[in-house]
C-alpha cells in the first residue's frame, strides 16, 4: 500500500476528531464574534526582523526559520498574538481601541525535545488597548463559557499574577532573582528551594518567597498573600477577577496559584492555565496580560489574550460518534428532487448524508455500518430507526422526533 | 486518591523504602510480584520501566513519581521537580580506556569527533556542547562498557555507582558530568490542583532528609 507520508512533526486530521475540532472551532468563533471579537487570519510567515525583537527567549528558541522565494529571512508563525498586536498597531487609530480579535489557525514551532510535533492547531482571542477594568474578566468569562459549551464544564482555570512574583523579587539581587524565576518557570522547585537556602536575600523578600510555592488553593490564598505583602494593592487585579468570575458562577472552577510563572519578560499581570479535569497532566492552553508587548509597538493600554490547543480540546470534547446521523436514500428519485427533499429534512438541524446506491438493501446496510441512527427512504417518504427496525412516515417522524 | 509511579530496577527498593519512611502504605507494594498496578488505601502505585515513568506523569496517569535525575534530564519532559530525595545516588561520568586520559586532560579541541557510546544521548550532547566540542554520539541501550573494548567508541558516558563495572572493563573515569539522585516529580496539573496532598508528602520527605543529613 502506498502511504502518503508527511514531513516529520506534521499531521493530517480526519474522522471524528476533525469533526470535533470543527465543531469546537465554529462554536468558539461564533461565541467570541457575538461579543465583538473580529476573526483574524494572520499570515503563516513572519519576517524574522519583525518577530525577533518582540518574542521572549523561550519562543525565539523554537522559531522555524526559512528564507522566502523573495529572499527575505522569515519564520513560520509561532505565535498569533504577535501578529494580532502588529495588526492593531498598523491598521487602527488609537481612538478605535480596544480591538478584539479571535482566531483559529495553525502555529509552527520547533519540536520540544520530548515530542515531535512542529505544527499545532490553536484557537485564541486577544483584547487589546483597553485602559480600564473589565477586559480580563470579559475574556476569561467568555473562555469559561466556551469550555462549558463544548462539554468541558469541569475544566479548571488556574490563575496567578506575575506582579506578585516580580514584587517579591524586587529587592533580591539580579542574578539570584533570575535563578529563582527561572527555576519556577522550569518547574524545578528543588532548585528553587536550593537557591533560597544558599542565597543572601533580605528577610522580607525571603519570607514571601519561602511561602510562594504554598500559595495555591481557593480565593483565601489571596488573603494569605496580602498578609505576607502587608498590602492588598498588588493583588487587586487578581482579586477582582476571582470575585467577578465567582459571582458569574465559576467559583468552583477557579484555582489560585501564585507560584504560576510564565515568561516574566512577556507577561505583566494576571496569568492563567486551563486544565481539563481528570485527563492529561498538561494544560490545554493558557494566557495572560502582556501590556509590555503592546508598549513595544508604541501602543498604550492593556492587552490580554489566550491560546488553546484545539486538537487537545476537541479530543476531550469528542462527542459520541454517529449521534443523530441520518442516511437519506434517493430511491428512484432524480438527484435534484432527492436533494430538495433532503435539504428540507436537514433544515431542522440534523446531520446526514445522501445514499445514491440503487440497491435498497445495500443502502440500508451501509447506513447501519456507518452507525447512522436513522435511514430515510426519500421516495416513499418513510423513516426506519436502524437499531430496532421500526418504520414510520417521514412527516410523523419529523413531527414527533424533532419538534423544536 | 494519589497515584504514584515508581521505577522498576535499580532504585525500586530505595523508592519503596522512602515511601514507607514517609508513612505511605507499602505492604502490597513490596509483594507486588508481577503486578504493575498496586492499590493500598488511598494510594495507587504504578510500577514502570524507568524511562517510561516521566511519560506516565506528563500524561496525567500518575500524579507523582520518583525518578532518577538521569532519566528525568534525558527525557526532557516538562514536569515539576518537587524535591531531591537525596537517595539513589550515583554519578554520570565519561569513562574510557587509559589511552584517552591525555586527550581529556588537554585542550577541548582534542576531543573533536570523539566517538561516545551512551544510553543518554541528550545528556551527552548537552555535556559536550557545553565544552564547545562536537562529538559523535553512539546511542546504545545496554552493555555500554563493551563499546570501547570492541572498537565501536572511544569512550562512554554512563552512570557509575561503585566503579566496579568500569574497572572490570578496564575503563577509567575521564570526566565527571553530573550527580544523580532520586527526584520526586509531579505533573503541572497535579502540582497545582493537588498541592495540599503533595505538600504534606513533600514536608515529610524534607524532614526525612534533615534526619538523614543530621545522622551523617
Amino acid at each position: 500500500m502506498n502511504i502518503n507520508r508527511l514531513p516529520r512533526g506534521c499531521t493530517n486530521v480526519g474522522g471524528p476528531l476533525a469533526a470535533s475540532m470543527d465543531k469546537c472551532r465554529t462554536n468558539f468563533m461564533e461565541l467570541f464574534s457575538s461579543f465583538g471579537y473580529r476573526p483574524f487570519w494572520p499570515s503563516a510567515l513572519q519576517l524574522l526582523e519583525s518577530a525577533w525583537p518582540h518574542l521572549p527567549e523561550g519562543y525565539r528558541q523554537r522559531l522555524i526559520a526559512l528564507t522566502t522565494p523573495y529572499g527575505e529571512p522569515s519564520c513560520l508563525r509561532a505565535d498569533i498574538t504577535l501578529a494580532a498586536v502588529a495588526f492593531l498597531a498598523s491598521h487602527y487609530a488609537p481612538e478605535q481601541q480596544p480591538l478584539r480579535l479571535c482566531y483559529a489557525d495553525r502555529i509552527f514551532k520547533r519540536a520540544e525535545k520530548h515530542e515531535n510535533r512542529i505544527e499545532n492547531f490553536q484557537i485564541g482571542a486577544e483584547l487589546l488597548g483597553w485602559e480600564g477594568e473589565g477586559a480580563d474578566i470579559e475574556i476569561l468569562w467568555l473562555l469559561l463559557r466556551w469550555l462549558d459549551e463544548i462539554g468541558l464544564d469541569k475544566s479548571i482555570l488556574v490563575i496567578g499574577d506575575v506582579t506578585f512574583l516580580n514584587y517579591a523579587l524586587a529587592h533580591v539581587g539580579t542574578a539570584i532573582a533570575e535563578r529563582l524565576s527561572r527555576s519556577l518557570l522550569e518547574g524545578n522547585l528543588s532548585e528553587y528551594r536550593n537557591v533560597l537556602s544558599t542565597s543572601d536575600i533580605p528577610e522580607y523578600s525571603r519570607n514571601i518567597l519561602e511561602h510562594l510555592p504554598d500559595l495555591k488553593g481557593t480565593k483565601n490564598v489571596l488573603e494569605q498573600a496580602s498578609a505576607l505583602l502587608g498590602s492588598s494593592q498588588y493583588l487587586m487585579p487578581l482579586r477582582n477577577i476571582v470575585k467577578a468570575l465567582s459571582d458569574l458562577g465559576y467559583e468552583k472552577r477557579i484555582f489560585v496559584d501564585l507560584s504560576l510563572a510564565r515568561e516574566l519578560s512577556y507577561y505583566s499581570g494576571p496569568v492563567f492555565r486551563i486544565y481539563a479535569s481528570g485527563t492529561s497532566g498538561q494544560e490545554i492552553g493558557g494566557g495572560g496580560r502582556y501590556d509590555g508587548l503592546l508598549n513595544s509597538y508604541g501602543l498604550d493600554g492593556q492587552a490580554i489574550g489566550f491560546a488553546i490547543d484545539l486538537e487537545e480540546a476537541a479530543t476531550l470534547a469528542l462527542p459520541p460518534s454517529g449521534s443523530h446521523r441520518v442516511m437519506m436514500w434517493c430511491s428512484t428519485l432524480p438527484p435534484e428532487q432527492a436533494l430538495k427533499r433532503a435539504g428540507t429534512i436537514l433544515s431542522i438541524g440534523l446531520n446526514g448524508e445522501m445514499s445514491w446506491n440503487k440497491n435498497r438493501n445495500q443502502s440500508y446496510e451501509s447506513a447501519s455500518s456507518r452507525n447512522c441512527e436513522w435511514w430515510i427512504d426519500l421516495g416513499r417518504e418513510t423513516v426506519t430507526q436502524i437499531e430496532c427496525g421500526k418504520v414510520m412516515p417521514l412527516s410523523q417522524w419529523m413531527r414527533e422526533e424533532y419538534t423544536c | 486518591m494519589l497515584t504514584l509511579a515508581l521505577p522498576t530496577g535499580r532504585v525500586m527498593k530505595e523508592a519503596i523504602d522512602l515511601f514507607e519512611n514517609i508513612g505511605l502504605p507499602t505492604k502490597e507494594l513490596r509483594n507486588a510480584g508481577r503486578k504493575l498496578v498496586v492499590q493500598e488505601n488511598n494510594y495507587r502505585y504504578i510500577l514502570a520501566k524507568p524511562s517510561d515513568v516521566p511519560l506516565y506523569v506528563s500524561h496525567g496517569v500518575a500524579d507523582l513519581a520518583l525518578i532518577g535525575s538521569d532519566v528525568l534530564q534525558e527525557s526532557a519532559i516538562d514536569l515539576v521537580e518537587l524535591a531531591d530525595t537525596g537517595r539513589g545516588k550515583c554519578r554520570i561520568v565519561v569513562a574510557g580506556p587509559e589511552r584517552m586520559v591525555p586527550a581529556f586532560a588537554g585542550h577541548p579541541s582534542e576531543l573533536m569527533w570523539t566517538k561516545v557510546a551512551t544510553k543518554y544521548p541528550r545528556i551527552a550532547d548537552d555535556h559536550f556542547s557545553s565544552l564547545g566540542v562536537q562529538v559523535e554520539i553512539i546511542h546504545l541501550h545496554g552493555s555500554i562498557e563493551l563499546a570501547p573494548a570492541l572498537g565501536m567508541a572511544d569512550c562512554i558516558l554512563d552512570i557509575v555507582q561503585t566503579g566496579n563495572t568500569l574497572q572490570a572493563n578496564k575503563l577509567v573515569i575521564l570526566q565527571e558530568v553530573r550527580d544523580v539522585s532520586l527526584r520526586l516529580v509531579a505533573s503541572k496539573q497535579s502540582a497545582s490542583l493537588k498541592w495540599p496532598q503533595i505538600a504534606a508528602l513533600l514536608k515529610k520527605i524534607e524532614n526525612l532528609k534533615g534526619v538523614v543529613g543530621n545522622a551523617n
